[in-house]
């Protein structure tokens, strides 16, 4: 880390910042677009919340112990779950089950990986590398998570057909759906390959762009950004892997039936 | 070899409990075409699905040789007990490989196209022989209708359930078939069980005949025999006017 200390932002510079979005609004009012009170109260709530979580943050890094650290994650990963159950309108069989199941596999297990081998800060549980870094994970897995579960439903529900004519041709629960499981299991990487494929050209990412103006060096920003991006990518897959291939089991009974779902 | 013995079965639709099949037994002749008849709704299409657990009854038993199908492997069962369903779905790929699905499904080498079994199949689902190379996708609903049929036989069943199988299928197509599937039925020693709307096609195909109604079989004989002394006044009006777009005999 270098130790250029960061210009800080003012009272008087975040209102000058206000004053872009309040364009925006007297613009969508000029037009009559009706959305002026949802942009206001949005843009209040996004403050109020930052605010918050930046005193917590910054009591959690005077702090500095095991516990506070550990219940913001878990509190990050409840949010996570109530988030995506929000967003899935058509939800399979046993949804929050399979949904906190791959969460905590999917997420736990990149993290653990990522944060404390890959990374491995002193102490373990160093709060400015694991808070933001987890959240970064649990934060993309909520995409590939809510596609995996969207898309698994809409796959078994139109391939219903295709499915027990399988059955009925003597294919096992798991055989039956196998294009439902790939369809599903596809679309939920999607984001995270083109996320991957248009990074550093189309856009430059958050943390690289945060570590660049906190004053670190471009390349060691680069490589927590390649690390984080393989990282992200590992547990997209792995939570979208495990909602689609414990999801699918749930339409079928153990007989191998597929279940009166619609 | 296949009976269904006071099958009970009902469906949950918009919080309520309706009664699709109340105390069902029926017993389809061995070796033998079944046809199963009667008014829309009357449980027909679940009776099929029974058969080879692609649902569960509610109360009763089917048998399959004397034994509970629920004793089978459900993959093992669906082989021996082959269900046609009305609407064919082809996989992707050719009529040959659509053919070869059971086998593939069960890890062996599907039959080539020179085969005996695939000329026979072709034979009794009189389809023509150029059309393996075809993509299944882009044939004609008869002729899906037709591969459907022909890849469910390429399993071997013992029992063969056909939901409207003919649906598709011109009147001179279908008579075909049917006979063809009838002589099949003897030889092979397949035990068919057909659910129709088509009047006609019961009585042109079917040596059994069972009428279905209320959740329960009304009548069971010989086709010709239930069709000409109807003993129920439902059968009477359904030989009648079975609804609208069916066939009379």
């Amino acid at each position: 880390m270098s130790d250029a200390a960061i210009l800080d932002l003012g009272l008087f510079d975040l209102l000058l910042a206000y004053g872009l979005f309040l364009l925006v609004v007297g613009l969508a009012r000029l037009r009559d677009v009706g959305q002026e009170r949802d942009l206001i109260w949005a843009s209040l709530r996004m403050v109020g919340q930052l605010l918050l979580v930046g005193y917590l943050l910054h009591w959690i890094f005077a702090w500095n112990r095991p516990l506070p650290v550990l219940v913001l994650l878990a509190l990050m990963f409840g949010f996570a779950v109530q988030v995506i159950g929000q967003r899935v309108s058509r939800k399979m069989p046993g949804f929050y089950r399979v949904l906190t199941l791959a969460l905590m596999l999917g997420c736990g297990l990149v993290t653990f990986l990522f944060c404390v081998v890959i990374v491995g800060p002193t102490p373990w549980y160093d709060p400015r590398y694991l808070i933001p870094l987890t959240g970064m994970i649990i934060g993309n897995s909520m995409n590939g998570a809510t596609l995996a579960a969207e898309r698994l439903s809409a796959e078994m529900s139109e391939r219903r057909q295709e499915i027990e004519t399988a059955l009925c041709l003597g294919a096992s629960a798991t055989q039956a759906s196998r294009e439902a499981l790939r369809g599903a299991f596809r679309a939920a990487l999607i984001p995270a390959t083109n996320s991957m494929a248009a990074m550093g050209i189309v856009f430059l990412p958050g943390m690289m762009t945060g570590q660049i103006l906190s004053g670190t060096e471009p390349m060691i920003a680069v490589r927590y950004q390649i690390g984080i991006m393989f990282a992200i990518t590992g547990a997209v897959g792995i939570t979208s892997f495990l909602i689609v291939a414990q999801g699918v089991r749930r339409y079928f009974t153990p007989a191998h039936q597929l279940r009166d779902i619609d | 070899m296949l009976e269904f013995q006071d099958i009970r079965k009902t469906r949950r639709r918009d919080g309520k409990s309706l009664g699709i099949l109340d105390g069902l037994t029926l017993r389809p002749a061995p070796n033998r075409i079944t046809a199963v008849v009667g008014p829309s709704g009357c449980g027909k299409t679940t009776l099929i699905r029974l058969a080879n657990r692609l649902e569960e009854p509610d109360a009763g038993r089917i048998l399959l040789g004397g034994r509970d199908v629920r004793a089978f492997e459900p993959q093992e069962l669906r082989r021996r007990v082959g269900l046609v369903g009305q609407l064919p779905f082809m996989f992707p790929g050719t009529v040959l490989d659509n053919l070869g699905k059971s086998f593939v499904l069960r890890r062996v080498s599907p039959p080539s196209a020179e085969s005996e079994l695939i000329r026979e199949l072709l034979d009794i689902c009189q389809l023509p022989n150029d059309l393996l190379t075809q993509d299944a996708r882009r044939l004609s609903p008869g002729q899906q209708q037709r591969v459907s049929l022909a890849r469910t036989l390429a399993a071997a069943p013992e029992v063969l359930l056909l939901d409207e199988p003919t649906s598709a299928l011109d009147r001179p197509t279908a008579d075909r078939l049917t006979a063809t599937l009838r002589e099949v039925a003897r030889q092979r020693g397949l035990t068919v069980l057909m659910v129709t709307h088509d009047l006609r096609l019961a009585e042109r195909c079917a040596e059994r005949l069972a009428y279905l109604n209320e959740g329960r079989v009304l009548e069971e004989g010989e086709t010709s025999d239930v069709l000409r002394n109807p003993r129920h006044e439902s059968l009477r009006h359904f030989l009648r006017e079975p609804a609208d777009g069916e066939n009379h005999p």
